[in-house]
C-alpha cells in the first residue's frame, strides 16, 4: 500500500496536480506583471522605410513626446528592440530586408503598420515596385491610417497596442 | 540549419586586413539606404552607396494621371519640403498650358516655399545633431519646426503634405491675421537661430569632429555635379533663386551664402545661414505682397498641353530641383522627369569617405544634405 503511494506514477500525478494548482494561482498575476513590464518599454527598431519617418521623428520630438508612453527610439541593436514601426511604403527591394529584421528580433515582438502605404499600398497602389500592404510580409498588430498619420494618430496607435498587450496571454 | 540568404545579398570573401561592413538599411547611422563600406582598421578604404530602397516609380505613375491628379503623389518624395518639390512642376505645367499666375499668388508661393525650406532644414539639422550624438540639437529644431508647421498648416490645412501649389497659383488664400502671426513667428525664430549658433556651431566637440573631414575642393564640387549647400560650401556662388529667378525672387532682397572650406562643418553651416536668409525673404515678401486679389487662375477641366516640352528648376532645401515635363497633346503628360539635388550630392560620397575614419562617416554622410526617399523617387 505504502509502496504504491510513493510509486513514480503517483508522484507524477501528484506533482502534475500541484503544478496545475500553482499555475492557476500565479498565472494571472505573473502574466499581468510580465505584460506590464513589456507595456512600458516598447522600443522601436530604427528601420525607416519611407517618408512617414518624418512624422515618426516629430512624434519623438518635444511637442508630442512618445517617450511619455515608454516608447524610446532606441539607437541601438535590433536585438534589444520589441517593436517594428513600419514607417511607410515597402518596396520589392525592402521587403526581404524587413522580414530579416523581423526574424532577427527576439520574442515577444509587435508590429505597427504606419501610414496608408504600409496598410494597402496607399497612393502607390498602382506602382510597379510597391507591395500592396505589409501583412503578406510580417504579421501586423495595429494599423495606423493616414498619409502620413499625424503624430497624435501614431500615439493613439501605440496606446491601442499597449491595450492589446495588456490582454495578451503569456506563453 | 542555416537559413538561406534572401536574393540580392551575397557574402563576400574577406581579405586579411580589409573588412566589409554593411551600414543599413537597418542601422542608426543610415537612412533608407545601404552603404557598403570596406575598412582597414579604423579607416575607410572604399564606400559604395546602394540606394533604391524607396524607389516607388513616381515618374511612371505621373504618366497615367492628369496634370492636377499628379500633384499629391509628386510631393511625396520629400514630404517635409513639399512646396519646393511641387514648385518646378507647377512652373513647368503653367508654361505648357500657358497660364498666368496672379501677383498675390506669386508672393504667397515664395512665403510658403521659404517656410518649407526652414521646416526641411530644421529636420535635417535635427538628424545631423542626433547622428553626432548631440541630443539637444535633435530636440530644439524638432520643437521649433512645429511652429513653422503651424503656419503652413494654417495656410494649407495639412501638417506636412500640403499640396498647396497648383498650376495657376495656390489652392486657397491666406487665413485671417496671417501676416501678423507670421511676422511674430519669424522674429521668434530668428532669436532661436542665434542660440543654435552658440550651442551647436561654436561647440568645440562638433568642430573637432567636422572641421577638416570630408573636404571637397571647388573643382571637384563642379566636376562631380553637386548642387545646393554642398556646392555653395565649396566656394561656388550658385543659387537658382539668383541665377534664374522664378516668380518674384528678383524683386526680393536676399544674398547667397557661400563658404570656402568645403568640409563637413561648412556643409552643415550653409543650410543654417540659408535659414536666416529665408527669414529675410519672408519678411520682405510680406511687406511687398499685394494685400488683396485673386490667388488662382481657373483651369479648364482636364486641361491639355500642346506638343511641347518644358524644363523648369527651383532652389529646394537640397539644391536645384528640376522637372522636365513632356506633353503630347493628351490630358496626361507624356513624361515627367524629376531631377533631384539629393541624388547628385550622393555621387560625391565615395570620394569624400575614402581615407576617413569610420566614426566620421555619419558626419560626412548627413552633411551632404541627402534625403534618400527623394533620391530614389
Amino acid at each position: 500500500m505504502q509502496k504504491e503511494l510513493i510509486s513514480s506514477h503517483a508522484t507524477n500525478v501528484f506533482l502534475g496536480k500541484l503544478g496545475d494548482v500553482l499555475i492557476k494561482a500565479i498565472d494571472k498575476p505573473l502574466g499581468y506583471a510580465l505584460n506590464w513590464g513589456r507595456l512600458w518599454s516598447l522600443w522601436p527598431v530604427h528601420i525607416e522605410t519611407a517618408c512617414c519617418s518624418v512624422e515618426f521623428g516629430a512624434a519623438s520630438g518635444p511637442r508630442y513626446d512618445v517617450e511619455r508612453f515608454g516608447i524610446i527610439e532606441a539607437f541601438g541593436s535590433l536585438r534589444q528592440c520589441d517593436l517594428v514601426v513600419v514607417q511607410g511604403t515597402i518596396t520589392r527591394k525592402m521587403a526581404p530586408r524587413l522580414r530579416m529584421v523581423y526574424d532577427q528580433m527576439p520574442d515577444p515582438k509587435y508590429v505597427i503598420a504606419m501610414g496608408a502605404c504600409a496598410i494597402t499600398g496607399g497612393l502607390y497602389f498602382d506602382s510597379y515596385n510597391v507591395l500592396p500592404g505589409i501583412d503578406g510580409v510580417i504579421p501586423v498588430d495595429v494599423y495606423v491610417p493616414g498619409c502620413p498619420p499625424r503624430p497624435e494618430t501614431l500615439i493613439q496607435g501605440c496606446m491601442l497596442l499597449q491595450e492589446k498587450i495588456k490582454r495578451m496571454k503569456v506563453r | 540549419m542555416i537559413t538561406p540568404l534572401p536574393p540580392g545579398i551575397q557574402l563576400e570573401k574577406v581579405d586579411d586586413r580589409i573588412m566589409t561592413l554593411n551600414v543599413g538599411p537597418q542601422h542608426p547611422g543610415s537612412g533608407h539606404m545601404r552603404l557598403i563600406i570596406k575598412v582597414d582598421g579604423d579607416y575607410i578604404v572604399s564606400c559604395d552607396p546602394d540606394p533604391g530602397y524607396v524607389h516607388r516609380g513616381e515618374e511612371k505613375m505621373a504618366e497615367y494621371r492628369n496634370y492636377i491628379q499628379n500633384i499629391p503623389h509628386l510631393e511625396r518624395p520629400v514630404i517635409h519640403d513639399s512646396c519646393n518639390i511641387l514648385y518646378p512642376y507647377c512652373l513647368a505645367v503653367e508654361d505648357l498650358l500657358g497660364l498666368e499666375v496672379p501677383e498675390r499668388a506669386k508672393y504667397i508661393r515664395v512665403i510658403a516655399s521659404e517656410l518649407n525650406r526652414c521646416v526641411y532644414t530644421l529636420y535635417w539639422l535635427a538628424i545631423y545633431g542626433i547622428f553626432l550624438g548631440h541630443s539637444t540639437m535633435f530636440m530644439w529644431p524638432v520643437g521649433d519646426r512645429e511652429f513653422c508647421i503651424d503656419l503652413l498648416e494654417a495656410m494649407s490645412g495639412a501638417r506636412v503634405t500640403h499640396a498647396y501649389f497648383v498650376p495657376g497659383g495656390v489652392r486657397n488664400d491666406l487665413p485671417a491675421n496671417f501676416e501678423e502671426r507670421c511676422l511674430r513667428q519669424i522674429d521668434y525664430f530668428e532669436k532661436r537661430l542665434k542660440q543654435y549658433e552658440d550651442i551647436f556651431y561654436q561647440n568645440p566637440v562638433l568642430k573637432q569632429r567636422t572641421e577638416g573631414t570630408g573636404v571637397l575642393s571647388r573643382m571637384d564640387a563642379i566636376r562631380l555635379g553637386t548642387t545646393g549647400s554642398v556646392l555653395r560650401s565649396a566656394g561656388v556662388d550658385f543659387d537658382v533663386r539668383k541665377k534664374e529667378p522664378y516668380d518674384v525672387y528678383d524683386n526680393l532682397d536676399f544674398q547667397t551664402q557661400v563658404l570656402k572650406e568645403g568640409d563637413s562643418y561648412a556643409r552643415s553651416r550653409v543650410p543654417y545661414l540659408d535659414m536666416l536668409e529665408s527669414c529675410r525673404i519672408i519678411k520682405d515678401a510680406l511687406k511687398k505682397m499685394p494685400k488683396s486679389g485673386s490667388v488662382r487662375t481657373k483651369l479648364k477641366p482636364n486641361p491639355k498641353g500642346g506638343n511641347d516640352e518644358v524644363y523648369r528648376r527651383v532652389e529646394s532645401g537640397r539644391g536645384s530641383l528640376g522637372m522636365y515635363v513632356v506633353s503630347d497633346g493628351k490630358p496626361e503628360p507624356y513624361r515627367v522627369k524629376i531631377s533631384v539635388g539629393s541624388f547628385r550630392n550622393l555621387i560625391c560620397m565615395p570620394y569624400l569617405l575614402k581615407g576617413e575614419k569610420l566614426g566620421n562617416m555619419p558626419a560626412v554622410y548627413w552633411s551632404l544634405n541627402y534625403w534618400p526617399v527623394e533620391a530614389d523617387r
